[in-house]
């Protein structure tokens, strides 16, 4: 789908890119990572000829891209720049709605597709839709650049670093969005990154390159097992088997766990606390509300005094979550399982230290 | 006490102290006629009623402005702001009515003339209202009657008739024709030059930003121009011109000559220029460079981005280059007499030859006039060409 060949690029003496190859099949994400200035961007840019090579060719979809009109080329990718680079003077909606225009959709489509874009990453639309970019956080704004790039549903996505500015939570769950949209609409992407752990959460393939190099393309389990060199082996760094946790959902694991209701008596809350220490609790819509430890039932009159209620959101992962967090959520609340919840924060049931184990096991095996 | 010194309002003070020291000057010169030497009447000597509010006024401004704005900032502006207005029409009012009685139906060919007294009240109200203006900003009814009620009242007395025996209007009365057609003729000069400027100045300006090469050629020349004393200028003009027309008679048919109105426009048009050329360079520079990489990325063709991008961002920059010029070139125009394009300047260079001061004035009031009022307009222009969410109020 997109292939470099030899491509260099030279800034005077400085060789921003150099000799570099690296093809992107149809349908496939490939993280580009590596140390500041070792030319990601550069590369990046060449796709879409906002930065011409200096020698070496690129082919999309076969086609030499020095033979397409740039214009053309570019409405085919969608682009979020690394300053995100919105138009101060248009509303959020008209941001997003200016690709779309060049392609003269109609109006309501637009507005359709406004409202879906801004809903996607998670920006509710009434709120949005009418603000100025000046009125935007750096991490909405960021947003509001991926939702551009997005939104004539171009067949390839070209970002840099699409998620620097926001907070790891809301981080975690663009992650999760995009992890389900690429499941269905399997663009081909090309995307930056600063994050090794997002690299490997999201790639099929990792590029890695080191002063305009392309050290190692593999895939990330290729990656964290057998570094190519010096650079690839300190760049992973020595948390591997913990960085390779985060390739694998949770969802693979839960199981049943015990819980009882929030109303129930104490004598039912120590009877379910028999064969183990600590259970959930739930409210009657079966969402989660914390968990109670057998210990603290002795001198209590009900259950709902002795729950140990911790913002449902630090204690449970959301299914679309990896065993990495779910271990690290385990360790904060020094529990061994964790309990696992859908959107609406309903128990689904819990993943156990030993599965993370056995996973880590599995894989190292 | 200290702290309510510490408070003062310094620009108010002087402004009042001005307009107080003004009761120790002549406040109007009675002549025989309009050349002869004339007898200065103070405050004191003309309509006492008049002459007792003037000083109260002024001593409450001055009160005012001793204590500074205060929590209630925005009330004591209105009340400085007011009582200077007050002030002027009160002093109109006083030399009008005692210009008339001076008159009375005495020799045609008397004069009673505004003195230093008035003039320098003038000037003290006008610099209390502009401090109360700046303290009112975003209070829109109020800061307009802070600044229009005076001239408001000047121009219903105008019109009324209170003011036609002073000699100004004596000197405008004989001359109205003539009056009318200079004033065309500076609006012709400043129209037209200020239009040119524009035609050429904006793409020049997109050339400079546009072509590393052209930058500095396009600044060394248009700053140069602005160094060059404007009379020298049009004088430079003359002898290109002049030969220019004496060798093609045509081109003397199209009113192209050493003097007049086409050496007059093209100096003009050079002097508006660097202003425009200046601030559509700059326009187009803070366009953030990430935006227009954006629009690229998204497939926008130059023009596209030129269009919905750097257009819209840099209009008001530009608009406030085309506004400093306008105002430049309304005062420039009167130096136009001289190369004989006429317009406002005749009356004040008359005036010069004739020492007759009145006349002067009729020149140099209304471009005064005229440069304030070009500015008002250009700004409110200026303010809707800025797009919504780029405005200081969203950032
Ligand atoms: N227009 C340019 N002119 C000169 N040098 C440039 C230009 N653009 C990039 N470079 C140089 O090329 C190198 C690679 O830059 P590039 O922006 O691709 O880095 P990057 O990997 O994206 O870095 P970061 O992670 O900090 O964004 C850097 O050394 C940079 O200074
Ligand atoms: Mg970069």
């Amino acid at each position: 789908m997109i292939r470099l060949e030899k491509v260099t690029k030279s800034y005077g003496v400085t060789v921003a890119v150099s000799e570099l190859s690296l093809e992107v099949n149809q349908g496939e994400v490939c993280m580009l990572i590596g140390p500041s200035g070792c030319g990601k961007t550069t590369t990046l840019r060449m796709v879409n000829r906002l930065t011409e090579p200096t020698s070496g060719r690129i082919f999309v979809d076969g086609q030499d891209t020095a033979h397409v009109r740039p214009e053309q080329l570019r409405r085919s990718m969608g682009y979020a720049i690394q300053g995100v680079g919105l138009f101060p003077h248009m509303t959020v909606s008209k941001n997003i709605a200016v690709v779309p225009h060049l392609l003269s959709w109609e109006k309501e489509r637009i507005a359709q597709r406004i409202e879906e874009l801004l809903s996607l990453v998670g920006l509710n639309p009434a709120e949005y839709a009418g603000k100025y970019p000046g009125q935007l956080s750096g991490g909405e704004a960021q947003r509001i650049g991926v939702a551009r790039a997005l939104a004539a549903d171009p067949p390839i996505l070209l970002m840099d670093e699409p998620f620097g500015a926001v907070d790891p939570m809301t981080r975690e769950r663009l992650q999760a969005q995009f992890l389900r949209i690429q499941r269905s609409l399997k663009k081909t992407v090309i995307m930056v990154t600063h994050d090794l752990d997002e690299a490997i959460r999201l790639a099929d393939r990792i590029a890695i390159m080191e002063a305009g190099r392309l050290v190692q393309h593999d895939t990330p389990e290729a990656v964290l097992s057998r570094p190519r060199n010096k650079f690839v082996h300190d760049f992973v760094g020595t948390d591997r088997a913990l960085k390779r946790l985060s390739r694998i959902s949770v969802s693979g694991f839960v199981r049943q766990s015990p819980s009882i209701s929030i109303s129930a008596s104490v004598e039912e809350a120590a009877a379910a606390c028999v064969r183990r220490r600590w259970v959930w609790v739930v409210d009657e819509n079966q969402r989660l509300r914390g968990w109670i430890d057998r210990d603290s039932l002795h001198e209590v009159a009900s259950v709902r005094e002795s729950i140990v209620a911790t913002d449902p959101e630090v204690i449970a992962v959301a299914e679309t979550a990896t065993l990495r967090e779910a271990l690290s959520r385990m360790l904060g609340q020094g529990l061994r399982s964790v309990p696992v919840v859908d959107d609406r924060g309903r128990l689904l049931g819990e993943v156990t230290v030993t599965d993370v184990e056995n996973a880590t096991a599995a894989r190292e095996a | 006490m200290a702290q309510r010194l510490l408070g003062r309002n310094n620009v108010a003070l002087v402004g009042s102290v001005i307009g107080l020291s003004s009761l120790f000057f002549s406040w109007l010169t009675l002549r025989p006629n309009r050349l002869a030497a004339g007898t200065h009447i103070s405050l004191w000597d003309s309509a006492g009623w008049a002459a007792t509010a003037i000083i109260i006024l002024w001593l409450a401004c001055l009160v005012s402005s001793l204590s500074g704005w205060g929590k209630s900032g925005n009330r004591r502006a209105i009340y400085l702001g007011m009582t200077a207005n007050i002030i002027v029409v009160v002093a109109l009012v006083l030399v009008g009515l005692t210009a008339t009685l001076l008159v009375g139906d005495q020799s045609p060919l008397l004069r009673v003339s505004l003195g230093a007294g008035f003039w320098i009240t003038l000037a003290g109200a006008y610099i209390a209202i502009f401090a109360a203006r700046e303290r009112l900003r975003g209070r829109g009814a109020w800061r307009n009657a802070v600044s229009w009620t005076a001239l408001a009242a000047f121009g219903i007395f105008l019109i009324t008739g209170l003011l036609q025996n002073l000699s100004i209007w004596q000197e405008f009365s004989g001359r109205e024709s003539r009056f009318l057609q200079e004033l065309g003729q500076h609006l012709f000069l400043l129209g037209g030059s200020v239009a040119t400027g524009v035609l050429l100045g904006i793409p020049l300006g997109i050339w400079a930003v546009r072509s590393k090469g052209a930058e500095r050629p396009i600044f060394f020349i248009a700053n140069i121009t602005q160094t060059v004393p404007s009379l020298a200028l049009f004088g430079f003009l003359i002898p290109p011109l002049s030969a220019l027309s004496f060798a093609f008679p045509a081109l003397r048919e199209l009113g192209i000559r050493g003097v007049g109105t086409t050496p007059a426009l093209i100096a003009l048009t050079i002097y508006s220029l660097l202003p425009i050329v200046r601030n559509t360079y700059v326009g187009l520079r803070q366009v953030d460079p990430a935006a227009v990489d954006a629009g690229l990325g998204m497939g926008m063709s130059g023009f596209q981005i030129f269009r919905k991008i750097e257009a819209p961002l840099a209009a008001p920059l530009v608009l406030q280059g085309v506004r400093i010029a306008s105002v430049q070139v309304v005062g420039l125009v009167a130096v136009a007499a001289l190369i004989g394009a006429g317009g406002l300047g005749w009356f004040i260079f008359q005036g010069i030859g004739q020492a007759a001061p009145d006349l002067i004035l009729l020149g140099a009031i209304p471009i005064i006039a005229l440069a304030l009022m070009v500015d008002a307009v250009m700004r409110a222009v200026v303010r809707l060409a800025t797009p919504k969410g780029t405005g200081k109020e969203s950032q």
